[in-house]
C-alpha cells in the first residue's frame, strides 16, 4: 500500500499467553484462555470472532484498561500488563481508541471533545492552533467546520464515530484501536468509516487494530485477520488466506453458517 | 419396620454444621468486601483531595459544578428549611405550655436548628439532590464508556470528574446549611408571630439568649463533613456501577442510602467529640 510501511520484524504489540476471567452470576467465565498475537508496526490487524467472545476484552488489555489474570501485553517493547500506572500512562499517549458507541463527552461540544486532550496535554498551546487542528480534523472526517459547535446529542451514530476518530487523532497516536467501528451503521455509512480507517492508516502511518464481526469491513480494511474462537486465536492470515483457508471454524464465521461444515481440501 | 421415624442425629448435626459453615463463610466474605470498600473509599478520598489544587487551577469546571449542584439546590433548601423551622416552633410551643416561659422558644429553636436540624436535614436532603445527581451522572458516563475514553486519552477521571464535584460538595454544604439555618429560624419566627401568639421581641430575644459562636462552628464542621460524604459516596457508587440502566439506578440508590447512614453516624461522632464538654 502506498504511504504505509509495514515491518513484519517490528512487532509493536505483542500478546503473550493472555488469560482473563470474569465473575458473573453464573460463576467464573474464562473469556480469554490463551491468547497470543503479534501486531506489526504500520499494519491494520482485524480481530474477528463471535459476539461476546472477548474481542473487546483483548482491545482493553492492549490499552491497559484491563489487567490480565495471566500472560503479558507488550507495547513498543514495554510490558504494560502490570498495575504500574506510569507505564500505562506513557503508553496511552501513543495509543488511541475508538469506542463502539463513540463515547463522546456529552457535556462538551464537538470541538471541545476533539480538543479536550490536546488542550490538557499542551497547556500553552495557542487557541488559534487548536481551532486550526479542529477544522483540519473535521475536514478529514468529512464534516463541515460548523459542526464544531454542535453537541453530541445532535449527531447521528455514524457522525459520533467519526468525531470520536477525530478526537483520537488529535493527540497523534501511533496506534489506533477500533472497537466494532461499523456496528449499528447502515452499509453506506459503514463504508465511510471503513474508508476513514484506511485513510487514517495512510495519512498518519498508524498501526490499527480493528475488532469487528462485520466481514465486509474486515476484508476491506485488513492487512491481516486474526480469528478468536473460544478464548484462543485459532487463525491469523491475510484476507486472501482467510477466503481460502480450510479451517472449518473460520469458514463457518466468514460464510455466516449456523452449522459447522467440513471444508473440502 | 426397623426404620426410625426420627432422622439420624449425626446427619442432623452434620447438616447444621454445614449450614453454619456456609453462613460463616458468607459473613466472612461480606466483612472482607465491606473492609475492601472502606479501604477503597479512603484511598480514593486521599487521591481526590490531592487533586484539589489541579481542579482549582481550572475554575470553569468547578464553577459549572457549583452552579449545577450548589446554586440550583437553594430553592429546595428554601422550602424545606422554612417548613422545618415552622414545625420546630409549633412542636416546641406545644411542649412548653404552662411549664417553660415562651422567651425560651427562640432559644430552643435556634439551638436545635444550629446544632442538629440545619446540618443534618440539609445533609439528608442534599444526599438525595447532590449525591444522587453525581452518582447517576458518573454511572451513565461509565455505562457509555466516557470514563474509559477519558482514561484512554490519559486524562485521569479522578482529576476531571471527581475532584471538581467533591470540592463543590464540600464548599456548597456549609453555604447551603447557613442558608438553611437562617431560613429555619425565619420560618419559626414567622409561625410564632402569625400563628402562636408569641411576640417578635420575645422570640428574637430568646434566639440571642445563650447564643454561642461555638454552635456555628460545630454546625459548619458538620456541614463540611457531610458535604464530603455526600459527594464522595455519589462519585464512588457511580464509578462502581455496572449493568446498564439497572446499574445506574442501583448506584443512585446506594449513594443516597450510604450517605444518609454516614451522615447520621458522623453526626453522632462530631457531636460526641465537639459537644461532650461545654466550651470553655
Amino acid at each position: 500500500m502506498p504511504g504505509v510501511q509495514i515491518d513484519p520484524n517490528d512487532e509493536i504489540i505483542q500478546l503473550r499467553h493472555l488469560r482473563k476471567s470474569f465473575w458473573t452470576t453464573e460463576g467464573e467465565q474464562q473469556v480469554l484462555q490463551d491468547v497470543s498475537l503479534n501486531i506489526h508496526r504500520g499494519e491494520t490487524m482485524v480481530i474477528i470472532g463471535g459476539s461476546g467472545g472477548g474481542k473487546s476484552v483483548i482491545l482493553k488489555h492492549m490499552i491497559g484498561l484491563l489487567q490480565p489474570d495471566g500472560g503479558e501485553v507488550v507495547v513498543d517493547g514495554k510490558v504494560i500488563s502490570t498495575p504500574d500506572y506510569f507505564d500505562a500512562a506513557t503508553i496511552r499517549r501513543k495509543m488511541g481508541m475508538l469506542f463502539q458507541m463513540g463515547a463522546l463527552f456529552d457535556s462538551m461540544s464537538v470541538g471541545e471533545n476533539i480538543a479536550f486532550a490536546l488542550r490538557e496535554h499542551n497547556p500553552g498551546i495557542p487557541e488559534e492552533s487548536v481551532e486550526e487542528i479542529i477544522a483540519r480534523l473535521l475536514g478529514m472526517i468529512n464534516l463541515n467546520p460548523a459542526f464544531a459547535t454542535k453537541m453530541p446529542s445532535e449527531l447521528s451514530g455514524g457522525m459520533k464515530k467519526r468525531v470520536s476518530l477525530a478526537r483520537t487523532l488529535a493527540v497523534e497516536p501511533e496506534i489506533v484501536l477500533y472497537d466494532e467501528p461499523t456496528t449499528g451503521l447502515d452499509p453506506i455509512t459503514a463504508d465511510v468509516i471503513n474508508d476513514l480507517i484506511i485513510d487514517t492508516q495512510h495519512q498518519f502511518n498508524v498501526t490499527s487494530v480493528v475488532v469487528t464481526h462485520d466481514m465486509v469491513s474486515a476484508f476491506k480494511v485488513a492487512d491481516r485477520i486474526a480469528m478468536l474462537y473460544q478464548g484462543h486465536i485459532i487463525f491469523v492470515g491475510t484476507p486472501d488466506q482467510v477466503r481460502t483457508t480450510h479451517n472449518p471454524y473460520v469458514q463457518q464465521f466468514v460464510r455466516g453458517q449456523r452449522k459447522l461444515e467440513a471444508v473440502p481440501a | 419396620m426397623g426404620t426410625s421415624r426420627f432422622p439420624d442425629p449425626l446427619l442432623v448435626l452434620d447438616s447444621l454444621g454445614e449450614i453454619t459453615l456456609r453462613i460463616l463463610r458468607r459473613v466472612h466474605g461480606a466483612i472482607l468486601d465491606g473492609l475492601a470498600s472502606v479501604g477503597g473509599v479512603l484511598v480514593m478520598c486521599g487521591q481526590i483531595m490531592a487533586l484539589f489544587p489541579k481542579a482549582l487551577s481550572q475554575p470553569e469546571s468547578v464553577i459549572k459544578e457549583a452552579m449545577r449542584l450548589g446554586v440550583a439546590s437553594i430553592p429546595l433548601v428554601f422550602v424545606t428549611s422554612l417548613f422545618v423551622g415552622a414545625v420546630a416552633a409549633v412542636s416546641a410551643k406545644y411542649q412548653f405550655r404552662d411549664m417553660v416561659p415562651l422567651k425560651y422558644l427562640g432559644t430552643s429553636v435556634s439551638k436545635l436548628v444550629l446544632l442538629e436540624l440545619g446540618p443534618v436535614l440539609t445533609g439528608l436532603v442534599m444526599s438525595g439532590r447532590i449525591g444522587s445527581s453525581i452518582a447517576a451522572q458518573i454511572a451513565t458516563m461509565k455505562e457509555k464508556e466516557e470514563v474509559d475514553a477519558m482514561s484512554v486519552l490519559d486524562l485521569q477521571p479522578l482529576r476531571y470528574l471527581a475532584a471538581p464535584r467533591v470540592l463543590v460538595g464540600m464548599a456548597a454544604m456549609p453555604v447551603l446549611t447557613t442558608i438553611s439555618c437562617f431560613l429555619a429560624v425565619v420560618g419559626a419566627w414567622g409561625v410564632c408571630v402569625i400563628g402562636l401568639g408569641v411576640t417578635s421581641y420575645t422570640f428574637l430575644s430568646g434566639t440571642r439568649l445563650f447564643y454561642s459562636p461555638y454552635d456555628v462552628f460545630v454546625c459548619e464542621i458538620k456541614a463540611l463533613v457531610f458535604g464530603l460524604l455526600i459527594s464522595l459516596m455519589g462519585y464512588y457508587h457511580g464509578s462502581q456501577s455496572a449493568g446498564g440502566a439497572k446499574g445506574v439506578g442501583e448506584a443512585t440508590m446506594k449513594s443516597v442510602v450510604s450517605s444518609s447512614v454516614m451522615i447520621l453516624l458522623f453526626d453522632f461522632l462530631i457531636a460526641f467529640l465537639l459537644l461532650r464538654q461545654s466550651p470553655t
